[in-house]
């Protein structure tokens, strides 16, 4: 982010905190960041992970708590502000594209050094993209798919060539794909960069035990590194949140990730803590086999026993099912109403999102019922549920359950440890799954693997012509406008075939000790500590 | 062939010293409060459908959280789940776990350690398999078999009974090896007994002493075995509870009711001390050499 | 004694390959491999194929085991599939902490243990007795989830005298090792106390009522020092037996108090490598598992037949 920009940043953020603050209707004020406090030059920030990062290497990492320490160290050719806008990063201005849309220019920040004081050029920028895009086993591969080549124009420019339009390239640049590593290091670490990545950022990578800490430290050739107080970060991996949240009563550690929402009031109530809020670009909700016959990305074909059943075969059943649940009510019971009801996988804080996007079905188990008359099925309807195997999976399968019952429906619960679910889930064993996504800034991350006929993660076996068409054309598009009312389009025709029922958008919670200022979090979910310090 | 004494007849032999025992339990008042706890347990968990004042799995939104009071004694939970009739069922399903996965080690163990007891061929065969089982960490197929089968109370069952094979293997097989040398045997052998016979009518009655106080030991350890494996989230299906489901799920609502975690917590504490206490005693009274009491 | 000795070292080798052949094919049975537990929601099929290819996880299990096994007898226990980092560096930074929350347990549970217990024997019927046997029980019948649980709501929270959690090593910092260790110690530490409180009495009983116990009052021996000097010598023999027999169990517990108290010990591995599926570290964690557990149990088998010849006929160890 270039340093104009950060005061108008912050700004925004105020606005957004007020209302954060009042979407999870609290009378504590909440924030996104604590960039108002100044502080001070020095000192070891601990921050408590949730879980375990994978493989730090941008390529191959593939787990949403690994952006958050990369954030630190691994610096992208652009970013995301407050707004969920994209603004540059490494690169030097927003890219330019062709008017074709196949060609997209992008010009990088000069005087740029990685941690090992090798120069940020062009073509560095060329070789890790190729390296995310030809990477055996690369997790970027499929987001850079639609691109076809890369090519150094000149020392501080690239040319990424499209094989056709591709609107959400900027957002996947702001992501994993467009973290930039050191050549240099590459060549002497080859595939093991993860246990020695060199990027650009504030820290720089420093030492790693396994299920313990992953320890960063201040970078002296990071071109911004007035900005850095922090001597040294040290994230530590607490998996457990009540022990989390204790760490940091304690004072054993500054910064935690993710605090339970059953903790959030205790945390809101301690005066040497702050909470820091924002809305979640994910969902969760419950994904329905409709057609997973044969494994995802297969074609679709009518399930078979034990899955078959009315609720692949007839949508009424399956809107007999969502009005039979009460989202409200299920915030309130299983997640102490911390976080929001959601029925569309945009998040009400996207620039994209609209009325369309956001329409909610009413709870209404006597139309339920109704529906389940029609269809002819007989009551109570058996189905199965698969939930994730922990307290707030089966909390959640509870509730659900207790509530379809009233809607005609008796769920089978299936708590299922998560390897295990994936797996059958994926070969399309299973009725019903509670799941959802950590969601990607630009709609289409959210949208187009999940309900397109050859999605990657479209475990639903969905598939609708109309909806294909309508996802590549939004695709396709670089206009904000229409491509807002062309997502709309495609959340009413998934709202009308219900393969997914979305249910709850979570809530990023991060707990923060009152001695810590700087602390920045988006609704991306990634604690950013760039700037952050103690307080004077 | 058959008019040959058998000089001390098992069955003979140990109606004394079984009744000796008995008596000895009954006058044990220790043992005598386990032994009441453990029956009212096994009785509420057997009665839980007539007991219980509600259903174990009905929930009611509007009454959430509510600490103990006159309608719901233990308190409701964060569904509204009245905690009292939740304890009863729960009792249901730790008692099962606890018995089932005793009665599944003693299946497979004791006949297990009774072949190689006494056929010494087989005996190296059954060793290996008992010392790979006991290399074998017992928490990764725990892990192993809720992945396979899924969270149940069978999984449960299967993975803290099979974890206790090795042992009753291992005491069967003393016993059994101890009981060959006895002389009241050795007659029978001389008197042509078959090995069936022998086996079925004198070694395995003298082993069931420590048989039965092995298997007080694993009841209650099997009891606790199920509130870990739930703690790792690798319990009974939902809604049953268990009292080991009813204490994971509330452990991170501890600040919001305290109580429901008191009252599962307190369940188990109840049930493991009156079988230990019961367990105790029968030691006591079936081996009194070993207690000096 | 030779010939005792190889065949219990072959025997040993026999089970420790059995363990590794079965957790070998046991977790690929599991449903999910180590590369869709990895991919978690970014499961992209086609770079999923690429990477089981590239494992090698496309090949038939001997195969893979045999390229495992010849790999292992070099040294090389390959890589974690979810961090990337060498599995024998993860196992060795992850060890001391266990082994040295372990020791710490031993050391705490024979202190209450032979204390309670002599106490208990030497007392008889008095409120001393009672209250033994009462912590004995307790030890025994309290979950040690529960018990860390409330240790840590106590001492951590409600009194903030201890840290809740992490691990600091004694080599280090003894003082703070002390201080982070204790609460986890003592949990970890309270089966095993009981079970030796037990022990030790009864053995105490036995002790004092044998005949050169008797032998030694009739000498004129004052009260504390037959305690002391006979009976007392007596039962740690019994208690070096029982903490040698209950080691595994020791581990087991571990487990379970690491996640309590977030030590990033090797119980806690265990469990995270098996519901991640990280193949190569499960292999390397049981390898290591039941190398110190059979090492361990020769130890304790070659110990007794040195004492007890006659154990090497029978071989029972009667529990």
């Amino acid at each position: 982010m270039s340093p104009l920009l950060r005061p108008a940043a912050v700004l925004v953020a105020f606005a957004l905190a007020a209302s954060a603050c009042s979407s999870i209707g609290s009378d504590e004020p909440a924030t996104s960041t604590t960039g108002d406090r100044p502080v001070k030059a020095g000192g070891t920030l601990r921050v408590a992970l949730a879980e375990e990062p994978d493989r730090l290497d941008p390529t191959l990492a593939r787990t949403l708590v690994g952006r958050t320490v990369f954030s630190a160290m691994c610096e992208k050719l652009y970013d995301i502000n407050e707004k969920l806008e994209i603004v540059p990063q490494l690169a030097d201005g927003l890219p330019t594209i062709s008017a074709d849309g196949k060609t997209v220019t992008i010009k990088i920040r000069s005087g740029v050094k990685f941690a090992d004081g090798t120069m940020l050029d062009a073509a560095a920028v060329k070789t890790s993209l190729d390296r995310h895009r030809t990477l055996t086993g690369s997790a970027r591969a499929s987001e850079l798919s639609s691109v076809a080549g890369v090519d150094v124009v000149d020392p501080s420019t690239v040319a990424i060539r499209l094989k056709e339009p591709f609107a959400p390239l900027a957002a996947v640049l702001a992501d994993r794909a467009g973290m930039i590593m050191s050549p240099a290091a590459l060549k002497a670490r080859g595939e093991d960069f993860a246990s020695g990545p060199v990027c650009v950022g504030p820290f720089k990578f420093s030492s790693r035990v396994a299920q313990d800490r992953i320890e960063l430290v201040k970078d002296p050739n990071y071109y911004d590194a007035d900005k850095v107080k922090a001597d040294k970060i040290v994230y530590e991996i607490i998996a457990d949140s009540t022990t989390r949240f204790n760490n940091l009563r304690s004072g054993d550690v500054d910064v935690i990730d993710r605090p339970a929402a059953t903790d959030v009031d205790a945390l809101q109530a301690d005066s040497n803590l702050r909470l820091l809020t924002s809305d979640s670009l994910g969902y969760q909700g419950i994904t329905l086999n409709l057609a997973n016959r044969d494994g995802v990305t297969k074609p679709p074909a009518p399930l078979t026993a034990p899955y078959a059943g009315p609720v692949a075969s007839d949508a009424r059943v399956r809107h007999a099912f969502e009005l039979s649940l009460d989202r409200e009510a299920i915030n309130r019971v299983v997640f102490r109403g911390k976080y929001q009801p959601a029925c569309g996988p945009i998040s009400p804080s996207s620039p994209y999102s609209s009325d369309a996007a956001q329409k909610c079905p009413p709870h209404d188990p006597a139309q339920a019922k109704k529906l389940l008359a029609e269809a002819g099925v007989t009551t109570p309807l058996k189905v199965s549920l698969v939930v994730a195997n922990t307290p707030d999976g089966r909390r959640l399968g509870e509730a659900i359950q207790a509530q379809a019952r009233e809607g005609g429906f008796d769920v089978q619960l299936q708590p299922t440890e998560f390897s295990a679910a994936l797996d059958a889930t994926d070969a399309g064993k299973y009725q019903m799954f509670a799941i959802g996504w950590s969601g990607r800034v630009d709609p289409d991350g959210n949208i187009a693997s999940f309900v397109t006929t050859q999605g990657s993660l479209n475990i639903a076996g969905y598939s609708n012509p109309d909806v294909d068409r309508m996802v590549a054309q939004a695709r396709a598009t670089n206009d904000q406008a229409q491509r807002r009312d062309l997502y709309g389009q495609i959340i009413a025709k998934v709202q009308e075939d219900l393969p997914l029922i979305y249910l709850y958008r979570t809530v990023n919670f991060t707990g923060v000790s009152a001695k810590v200022g700087g602390v920045k979090m988006y609704p991306d979910g990634i604690i950013r500590v760039t700037e952050a310090g103690f307080t004077e | 062939m058959t008019t040959v004494a058998e000089p001390v007849t098992a069955p003979a032999s140990l109606a004394g010293p079984r009744r000796r025992a008995l008596r000895r339990l009954l006058r044990n008042p220790l043992a005598m409060t386990g032994l009441v706890v453990v029956l009212v347990a096994v009785l509420a968990a057997l009665l839980a459908d007539l007991v219980a004042p509600y259903p174990a799995a009905r929930t009611d939104f509007s009454a959430a959280l509510q600490p103990p009071s006159g309608r719901h004694w233990f308190g409701t939970d964060e569904l509204g789940r009245d905690q009292f009739s939740r304890v009863l069922f729960g009792l249901r399903a730790s008692v099962t776990v606890g018995l089932a996965a005793v009665g599944l080690s003693m299946a497979v163990g004791v006949p297990l350690g009774l072949l190689a007891g006494f056929y010494r061929v087989l005996d190296p065969f059954v060793s290996r398999l008992v010392d790979t089982m006991l290399a074998f960490p017992f928490l990764i197929l725990a892990v192993g078999l809720a992945a396979i089968r899924g969270a149940s109370l069978v999984t449960a069952v299967v993975a803290i009974g099979v974890a206790e094979i090795p042992l009753v293997v291992r005491v069967t097989r003393g016993e059994t090896l101890r009981l060959r040398e006895m002389d009241y045997v050795s007659a029978a052998v001389a008197s042509g007994a078959s090995d069936g016979v022998l086996l079925r009518r004198h070694i395995l009655p003298n082993a069931v002493n420590a048989l039965i106080v092995q298997a007080t030991v694993t009841i209650p350890a099997a009891i606790i075995g199920e509130a870990v494996l739930s703690f790792l989230g690798l319990g009974v299906r939902p809604p049953t509870p268990s009292l080991g489901v009813m204490l994971a799920s509330a452990q991170p609502l501890f600040r919001d009711g305290p109580w429901m975690v008191v009252f599962p917590g307190l369940a188990i504490v109840l049930l493991t001390l009156a079988f230990n206490l019961l367990g105790d005693g029968l030691r006591d009274a079936l081996d009194p050499r070993e207690s000096h009491r | 004694m030779r010939r005792y000795l190889l065949r219990r070292l072959l025997e040993s080798v026999v089970t420790l390959i059995l363990v590794t052949m079965v957790v070998f094919a046991g977790v690929r049975a599991l449903p999910g491999d180590q590369v869709r537990a990895l991919a978690g929601e970014e499961a992209d099929p086609a770079a999923l194929e690429q990477l089981r290819h590239e494992y090698g996880l496309d090949q038939p299990i001997p195969v893979q085991y045999a390229r495992y096994v010849a790999k292992a007898f070099s040294g090389d226990l390959g890589t974690s599939a979810r961090t990337g980092l060498p599995v024998a560096d993860t196992i060795r930074h992850a060890l001391p902490v266990t082994l040295q929350l372990s020791a710490f347990a031993v050391v705490i549970a024979v202190l209450i243990g032979l204390t309670t217990g002599v106490l208990a024997a030497v007392r008889r019927r008095t409120a001393a007795e009672w209250a033994a046997n009462t912590v004995a029980l307790l030890g025994l019948s309290v979950p040690n989830f529960w018990f860390g649980l409330m240790a840590v709501l106590i001492f951590a929270i409600a009194f903030p005298v201890l840290p809740a959690s992490g691990f600091v090593s004694v080599f280090d910092n003894p003082v703070e090792s002390f201080r982070h260790l204790l609460m986890p110690a003592v949990v970890l530490g309270s089966g095993l106390a009981a079970v030796i409180m037990r022990q030790c009495r009864s053995a105490m009983l036995e002790a004092l009522g044998a005949d050169y116990v008797r032998t030694a009052r009739a000498k004129g021996l004052g009260g504390a020092q037959v305690v002391l000097g006979h009976a007392l010598r007596n039962s740690l023999i019994v208690v070096t037996t029982i903490v040698g027999l209950q080691l595994g169990v020791l581990i087991s517990g571990a487990v379970v108090t690491e996640q309590i108290f977030v030590l990033p010990g090797f119980g806690k591995l265990t469990i995270d490598a098996v519901f991640t599926r990280d193949y190569p570290l499960i292999q390397g964690v049981v390898l290591v598992t039941a190398t110190a557990y059979i090492g361990l149990n020769l130890l304790v088998d070659l110990l007794y037949s040195v004492i007890d010849p006659r154990v090497r006929v029978g071989g029972a160890v009667a529990q």
